[in-house]
C-alpha cells in the first residue's frame, strides 16, 4: 500500500471522505495472520480463503494511515458484516468516510464507515469503527 | 464445511481459550500493518497510563471470528455480522476465553437469521469484548 498524507484528527469533519485505498492480501501475509491468531480451521487450509478478520484488519490499517491520531486514542468499538468471501488472488478496495464526530467532554469521539469492493466493484464486507481520543 | 452446532436458542458455541503473548502480538502487528508502540515498544508502553504492552482488540476479535468460524463454517465468512464494544484491554500473559451462545433464531425465506450474544474475558472473568454476532444459515445445512 502506497504511503499516503495523514489528516490530522481535529481536522476531519463528518461526511469526509478518505482516498480510496486498494490492496492485496497474498497467501504469505494470511500464513502470518493465521499464525498470529492461532486459527488453524481446515476452511483455511491451501483454500486460497482469506479470514474475513484479516481483510478487516488491512481495511483498517489504511484508515490507521489515514489520520493522525494522538497518544491515548483508544478503540472502542466495531461492527462488520462479511458480505463475500475473499481469495488470495482479489484485489481490494477500501472507501473509508467520517461518519460522526461528537465532543464529550475533554474527550472526541469519532465513527468511520468502512466499505471494502472486490476487483469486480462487489462489496465484500462493510463496517463501521468508532475511536475515542483525547481534547488536546 | 456447515454448521458445526445444533441450532437452537441456548446453545453454546465452541468456546476458544487463548494465551495472550507477545511473540503473537508482534506478529499481529506484522500481518495487520498495526505498529501502534503501545502494542510492540515495551519501554514506550510502559510509560503509558496502561503501564505495559496491549494486545491489538482486532486481534482479540479476530478470537470471536475464529469461534464463529468453527460454529458457521463459510456461512460466517459470506454473511456474518459483528457488533463489539472494546471493554477493557488484553495484556501479554493474559489467558482470554471466547464463549458465546445463540440467543435468538430468526426464520427466513431459505434461512435462519441467527443471533448469538459473544464475550471475551480474562482470568479473573473481567469483560474484555461484549456484543453480538449474527450469521445467515441456509436452511439445507447439515444439523448437527
Amino acid at each position: 500500500m502506497p504511503e499516503q498524507s495523514k489528516t490530522e484528527y481535529q481536522d476531519l469533519k463528518a461526511g469526509q471522505k478518505f482516498p480510496p485505498a486498494a490492496f492485496q492480501i497474498d497467501a504469505t501475509t494470511v500464513s502470518d495472520y493465521l499464525k498470529a491468531v492461532e486459527e488453524d480451521n481446515a476452511i483455511y487450509q491451501n483454500t486460497g480463503l482469506v479470514p474475513p478478520m484479516a481483510v478487516a484488519a488491512l481495511a483498517l490499517k489504511s484508515l490507521i494511515g489515514a489520520i493522525s491520531m494522538p497518544p491515548g486514542t483508544i478503540h472502542v468499538s466495531q461492527e462488520f458484516e462479511f458480505i463475500d468471501t475473499v481469495n488470495t488472488q482479489d484485489t481490494l478496495t477500501s472507501h473509508a468516510s467520517v461518519n460522526r464526530i461528537q465532543e464529550r467532554g475533554k474527550l472526541h469521539l469519532i465513527s468511520v464507515d468502512i466499505n471494502v469492493s472486490n476487483q469486480e466493484q462487489k462489496p465484500v464486507l462493510s463496517g463501521k469503527t468508532s475511536f475515542i481520543l483525547p481534547v488536546p | 464445511m456447515s454448521t458445526q452446532v445444533e441450532l437452537k436458542e441456548g446453545t453454546s458455541l465452541p468456546a476458544v481459550i487463548k494465551n495472550i503473548r507477545q511473540d503473537n502480538i508482534n506478529l499481529y502487528a506484522k500481518a495487520s500493518g498495526d505498529f501502534n508502540p503501545i502494542h510492540i515498544d515495551a519501554d514506550y508502553a510502559r510509560k503509558t497510563p496502561l503501564g505495559g504492552t496491549v494486545a491489538h482488540g482486532m486481534l482479540i476479535l479476530a478470537c470471536v471470528s475464529q469461534m464463529m468460524t468453527s460454529a458457521f463454517g463459510r456461512d460466517w465468512l459470506s454473511g456474518g455480522k459483528l457488533n463489539v464494544r472494546f471493554r477493557a484491554p488484553a495484556r501479554p500473559g493474559d489467558v482470554i476465553t471466547v464463549s458465546g451462545s445463540i440467543r435468538h433464531i430468526e426464520k427466513g425465506d431459505g434461512h435462519q437469521m441467527v443471533d448469538c450474544d459473544v464475550l471475551c474475558s480474562n482470568q479473573n472473568d473481567e469483560p474484555v469484548i461484549t456484543g453480538d454476532a449474527k450469521v445467515k444459515v441456509g436452511d439445507n445445512e447439515n444439523r448437527s
